[in-house]
């Protein structure tokens, strides 16, 4: 009796590390591919895609990408979608411009009255998809030709920035204030420590709590290799930072640092809040959400404002960037964020994707991006090559759950 | 508040769609602590009336009066607001989430700040289940569950407030014996909790099982109330099918392409079996 009931017991445990991961095939799966295609290019481009200077400006150039499929990621998993946030951010970046060079704002002034106005386009497009029921894809692709048409009548040929300071967002580090470990930036390696300290925290966590209210957690084995695997990552990452920079600074770029922030306050409020549970329930079946007595017109007004809100960060990073406003800056990123989110396995059809997982799709298409780059590959083909691994992404994935079927 | 103010009173409520009216002047009082039964041929009004009540539509004229006060339900939240809850046809749960975030959904227990308390959800989830002795587990997608086991669901998702009437619209509808015996159970819970249920149903024994009164509705009108005690299968069917109460107003608003020969069909079978009404199955969803 005990042995017949202890064996089942006994498969169950072994098979439950690899049921969890094919369960969850898609994320282990993007992560896989991220770490083959990492791989790949650097030898293709003989060790230089890693090297720490390298890696820097590799973060620095995605920045705006991540940032936009922050919010992105949020609007489709609501089954909506926004074209117009490319245009925003040559708008927004525009306004903040001439602010700053026209009417000699000061530049954190300037940064704040952007976000505002960010806000207050996301009110407009929310206003429209929310409370008057145009979808999403029509309200922003008239956004996308709006904001694009003003972007190009405030901005004319270009506005150049002149703030030290605010070019200084994009190009800096943060201060070395605990001094040159040997060769490496004693915050950034600080700062490494903690984040793999903190990961290994929540997941273990994240266990505990499972078990206290009596819900099955993840095999051990698996939340010990994450641990592991996110470590190393981690550490690796923190190595190329801390000896990055050149001889006056280095270390932790500030972009990282803003695209780190809003990485893990939205995914806080996606995975932990009300209104996250809202937006995926919205996006899984509005029709149960509306009967669940959920504001779904709510959720989904608030997904545009927070769009628009991230849209305007974006605008700030990447004018801090090129130093200069210009009517065609922003072009296409709405597909470049749109990609990320689908190649970190963000259903097509709404209810599923993760800000971590869209986090990984914008790296994957920038390390490709940079790689082929790095090989002087050109530009017109590096587009073709990102079109077919956003193709075959989604197809895989479609594919695998047609399978499980 | 007087307890002798009736909890509900539906006040000549009519509703026209473009082409139909689903309701003409209806009137219907619910007291306290009662179960009311709603039966009626398919495309009667019965879920257009429970939609009324539970604010997914507003009727064309006529309003509601909840407990002495006259009050308009604009959407679902009202409803709830006055201590109004309903499952209605379809079983509409979203599939992405497991089964505790569904019964929670819309009313998400919080820490505080808009921040999940999802452990107390997950311990008064399992409880909920097992007050309808019903073994899902809480964690499980919704994706997997059986038709029965998502009408537990949404029927369980109820429990989570403390309503004072509770609408269900054809509870038992395509779940097994047993499945049907718990949830006639928890009807009765309800009533012996001091709630009022209103329950469409289209099986009569399931309604003379449970219900305090009948009404019966046909073609957007209540033909009659009963008491359960006063009436019987053959009385109700018969009225159902427009067999008692011959229509004055003629069979020209016939409303959803019900062939106009339906109750004479009827007429043949009355007395014999009620197999042959459930047999025509459902055919209005819940429209959008
Ligand atoms: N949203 C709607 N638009 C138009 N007609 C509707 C709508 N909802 C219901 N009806 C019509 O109203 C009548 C009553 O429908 P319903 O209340 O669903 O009946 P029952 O639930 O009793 O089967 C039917 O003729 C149906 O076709
Ligand atoms: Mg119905």
């Amino acid at each position: 009796m005990s042995a017949t009931t202890a064996a089942p017991a006994q498969t169950t445990k072994t098979g439950g590390l690899l049921a969890t991961i094919a369960n969850n095939a898609r994320q282990y799966g993007i992560v896989g591919a991220l770490l083959i295609i990492v791989v790949v290019f650097q030898i293709l481009t003989g060790g230089v895609l890693l090297k720490p200077n390298s890696f820097v400006s590799l973060i620095q150039q995605n920045a705006y990408v991540i940032i936009l499929a922050i919010g992105m990621v949020m609007v489709i998993i609501a089954t909506h979608i926004d074209l117009s946030v490319g245009s925003l951010v040559a708008f927004i970046g525009g306004i903040c411009a001439l602010l700053m060079e026209r009417q000699g704002v000061n530049w954190g002034l300037a940064i704040l009255i952007s976000l505002l106005v960010g806000l207050i386009v996301g009110v407009w497009q929310g206003f429209w998809v929310a409370y008057v029921g145009i979808p999403g894809f029509i309200t922003t692709l008239a956004g996308m030709l709006i904001f694009r048409g003003l972007a190009t009548v405030l901005v004319g040929e270009s506005v150049p920035i002149t703030s030290e300071s605010f070019r200084g967002i994009a190009r800096n580090y943060l201060p070395n204030v605990l001094g040159w470990w040997g060769p490496f930036d004693g915050l950034t390696i600080v700062l490494g420590v903690a984040c793999i300290a903190a990961f290994a925290w929540s997941q273990l966590h994240k266990r505990i709590r499972a078990q206290r209210v009596g819900l099955v957690p993840e095999p051990m084995s698996l939340t010990v290799i994450k641990i592991v695997v996110a470590a190393l990552a981690i550490g690796f990452v923190t190595y190329l930072l801390a000896s990055s920079g050149n001889a006056d600074q280095g270390g932790t770029p500030i972009m990282l640092v803003i695209v780190g922030v809003l990485v893990l306050i939205y995914n806080f409020i996606l995975t932990k809040t009300v209104f996250g549970r809202h937006v995926y329930a919205v996006g899984g079946n509005r029709k149960a959400a509306e009967l669940s007595g959920i504001n779904t017109r709510r959720v989904d007004f608030t997904l545009f404002v927070h769009m628009g809100f991230l849209s305007a960060v974006a605008a700030v990073c990447m004018l801090s960037r090129l130093a200069s406003a210009t009517a065609q800056a922003g072009m296409e990123f709405e597909m470049d964020a749109i990609a990320a989110c689908f190649i970190g396995g963000t259903a097509v059809t709404g209810g599923v994707g993760t800000i971590p997982g869209a986090v990984v799709g914008a790296f994957v298409m920038g390390v490709i991006n940079q790689g082929l780059s790095i090989m002087g590959v050109d530009t017109a083909i590096v587009k073709t090559i990102k079109g077919l691994v956003l193709l075959g992404a989604v197809a895989v994935d479609i594919m695998s759950k047609r399978k499980k079927r | 508040m007087n307890d002798m103010t009736p909890l509900l009173e539906i006040k000549d409520v009519s509703k026209r769609f473009e082409y139909v009216e689903a309701l003409k002047s209806v009137n219907l009082t619910i007291g306290r602590r009662e179960v009311v039964a709603l039966v009626g041929d398919n495309g009667a009004g019965k879920s257009t009336l429970v939609k009324i009540i539970a604010g997914l539509c507003q009727p064309t004229s006529g309003g509601l009066v909840v407990r002495g006060e006259p009050v308009r339900i604009g959407d679902v939240r009202d409803a709830n607001a006055l201590g109004i809850v309903s499952v209605f046809q379809g079983n509409e749960l979203c599939e992405n989430l497991n089964v505790a975030a569904n019964l929670f959904l819309g009313r998400e227990l919080r820490t505080g700040c808009g921040i999940r308390d999802e452990n107390a959800m997950v311990v008064r989830a399992r409880a909920v289940l097992d007050t309808l002795s019903s073994s899902i587990q809480v964690g499980r997608p919704v994706a997997s569950l059986s038709v029965g086991q998502r009408r537990i669901i949404a029927i369980a998702k109820t429990l989570l407030s403390e309503p004072d009437l509770v609408v269900l619209d054809e509870p038992t509808d395509s779940l097994s014996v047993m499945q049907t015996a718990e949830v006639l159970e928890y009807t009765r819970r309800l009533r012996a909790e001091g709630r009022s249920v209103i329950m469409v149903c289209h099986d009569l024994p399931d309604v003379f099982a449970v219900a305090d009164r009948i009404a019966v509705l046909r073609q957007g009108r209540i033909i009659a109330v009963h008491e359960t005690c006063e009436t019987s299968y053959e009385q109700i069917l018969a009225e159902m099918a427009g067999i008692v109460d011959e229509d004055a107003d003629g069979r020209g608003d016939e409303s959803d392409g019900v062939p106009a020969g339906g109750a004479v069909g009827y007429r043949i079978r009355v007395g014999t079996s009620r197999r042959l009404i459930e047999r025509r199955g459902e055919q209005s969803g819940l429209p959008v």
